[in-house]
């Protein structure tokens, strides 16, 4: 067990927005989104819609789901599951740990 | 859930088809349930002047379900196969070929075809429209690099069209005597700023509308009202609407209206037929309403059709919304800009992204952005939730606008 990859002050993902962590700093295929649910909760999914080109990271977190800004298919900020239309397929979600007030992220590790 | 309802079929398999089918089944709907579409398989159409007709996207990646969802969701899908008839007095739907297929209720989400109005000449090959994927595939080959197009009619589709012809290389005209297009959705400053982009992407803007088509050796003269002078062209896209396909309501009886008429429940004037989506219109308190034709009301259709047969309460009704994405930029409004009274700037047009808020007696109730999605899902909140905001801080871009919601 890895401790994660410390990669972000809590202080910096705002309620309701998300961050986006490159690629290189994860190792994943995809770059991840880190989004702060409005309870101040911090989730982190794949970070590109699996509709078109959009960045989740920029999408609208409320309740649990982040609204992708392009057209607004929601996603599950747990499992990564689609809700609506138009996406259709789900993405993947990575465990977060908060300690401290740091951010540790743990790549493809299910929350 | 009414006992006596234990077949639905729904007719058109498009955004609200298919939504109506999957609300259904969400809503715990465990009756014989059946989708048919002319089609292949269900797809969705707001691409088709956009990725897919840039060549982007094939068809498969615009479906709006995977095969397997079908299966899933215990749903057959009747594809390749056109309704024919209502049967409403026999319980059933029929199919071409004669086929009968038994229903105690029928959702119609038949759509509607691209408009053409009579301008002569306009039946001719070269002249194009865009509702279908195959309209798509049609007018795809004809966008090579430098081909002379002309594009009639500089509303969403339109300049959608426009844009990405642009992309592939074309030499594009847009004809639109509206001038500018959109002011009503998005308003009048806005509408003039998202006009202006055409010309700053070399596009020559015509305002005018086009009196008639002629074929000529190499192509197509298109002559132009408000004496313009006329001008060959390789082809032409008809951009000028969307007629909603009410044939078999009529055949059956119900009542239409420039749309099958639906009361604030999806039903139509026979109890047993319900229709949601472009070919539907509600009246609503002995009024009828403009169609919406968006994409995410087709949705909200759905979802009321689909309460309505599982017996349940309609879910709140949400501000309109839709999107355009031209000229590599996303555009959102929602709500009801010609009923503001104020309007704010957040931002500037000389610098996208951003947005315009309508307001009336002090409430939002409409915005419109350009890049700028967050200030629209906002807006969206604001406008449902009746939050009263002080002007002055939707206008300054440094204040957050979901802490105004909080
Ligand atoms: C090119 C284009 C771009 C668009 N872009 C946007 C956009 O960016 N944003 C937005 O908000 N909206 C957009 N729209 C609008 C949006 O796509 C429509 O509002 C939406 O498609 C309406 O869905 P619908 O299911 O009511 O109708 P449709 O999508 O038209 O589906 C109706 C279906 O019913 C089938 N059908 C009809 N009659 C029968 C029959 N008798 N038997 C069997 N099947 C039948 C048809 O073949 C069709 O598949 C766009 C539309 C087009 C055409
Ligand atoms: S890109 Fe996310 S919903 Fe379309």
């Amino acid at each position: 067990m890895s401790n994660g990859i410390r990669v972000a002050a809590l202080e910096d993902i705002p309620e309701g927005e998300g961050i986006v962590i490159d690629k290189s700093v994860t190792g994943t295929a995809d770059d991840i989104a880190l989004l702060r649910d409005t309870d101040g909760s911090v989730w982190a999914l794949d970070d590109t819609c699996t509709h078109e080109d959009a960045s989740l990271a920029e999408g609208w977190v409320e309740d649990g789901y982040v609204e992708c800004p392009l057209h607004a298919s929601r996603f599950c900020l747990k499992s990564g599951e689609v809700q609506n239309l138009p996406a259709t397929r789900s993405t993947c979600p990575h465990r977060v740990e908060v300690r401290d007030g740091e951010v540790y992220l743990f790549p493809n590790e299910t929350p | 859930m009414d006992a006596d309802i234990s077949r639905v079929v729904v007719v058109g398999g498009g955004i609200a088809g298919v939504s109506t089918v999957a609300a259904l089944r969400a809503g715990g709907f465990d009756g014989d349930l059946t989708l048919v579409d002319t089609g292949e398989f269900p797809y969705d159409r707001p691409p088709l002047s956009k990725e897919y007709l840039a060549g982007r996207r094939d068809l498969k990646q615009i479906a709006l379900r995977t095969p397997q969802w079908y299966d899933q969701q215990d749903v057959r899908l009747v594809n390749l196969t056109a309704v024919t008839a209502l049967r409403p007095a026999e319980g059933a739907v029929e199919l071409a070929g004669g086929r009968l297929l038994p229903a105690d209720r029928v959702v119609l989400a038949t759509g509607g075809g691209a408009a053409r109005p009579p301008i002569p000449g306009s039946d001719g090959e070269r002249v194009h429209v865009l509702r279908e994927a195959e309209d798509a595939d049609r007018l795809r080959t004809v966008l090579v690099p430098g081909a002379r197009l002309l594009v009639v009619g500089a509303g969403l589709i339109g300049a959608e069209v426009a844009s990405t012809a642009v992309d592939l290389g074309c030499e594009v005209v847009l004809a639109d005597p509206v001038n500018p297009p959109l002011a009503a959705a998005v308003g009048i400053d806005l509408a003039a700023w998202l006009h202006g982009q055409h010309a700053a992407r070399g596009i020559a803007v015509v305002p005018a509308g086009v009196e008639s088509f002629e074929p000529t050796a190499a192509g197509i003269a298109a002559r132009f009202s408000s004496g313009h002078e006329p001008r060959v062209f390789d082809a032409a896209v008809l951009g000028v609407g969307m007629v909603p396909q009410t044939a078999l309501a009529v055949a059956a009886g119900l009542e239409t209206e420039r749309g099958i008429v639906v009361d604030t429940c999806q039903v139509t004037s026979n109890p047993a037929v319900l229709a949601v989506g472009d070919s539907a219109r509600t009246r609503r308190d002995g009024l009828l309403l403009p169609r919406t034709e968006h994409w995410e009301a087709a949705q909200q259709d759905a979802a009321r059709a689909a309460a309505t047969l599982l017996g349940r309460p309609a879910p709140p009704a949400t501000a309109p919304w839709f999107w355009t994405d031209r000229h590599g930029r996303h555009v959102e409004a929602v709500g009801r800009m010609a009923e503001a009274d104020q309007v704010v700037i957040r931002g500037s047009f000389d610098d996208p992204a951003f947005s315009v808020f309508g307001l009336r007696a002090g409430l939002v109730v409409a915005a419109a952005a350009v890049d700028d999605p967050t200030a629209v899902r906002a807006a969206r909140r604001m406008i449902d939730r009746r939050v009263r905001i002080d002007p002055a801080r939707l206008e300054d871009p440094s204040v957050n606008l979901r802490a105004l919601l909080r």
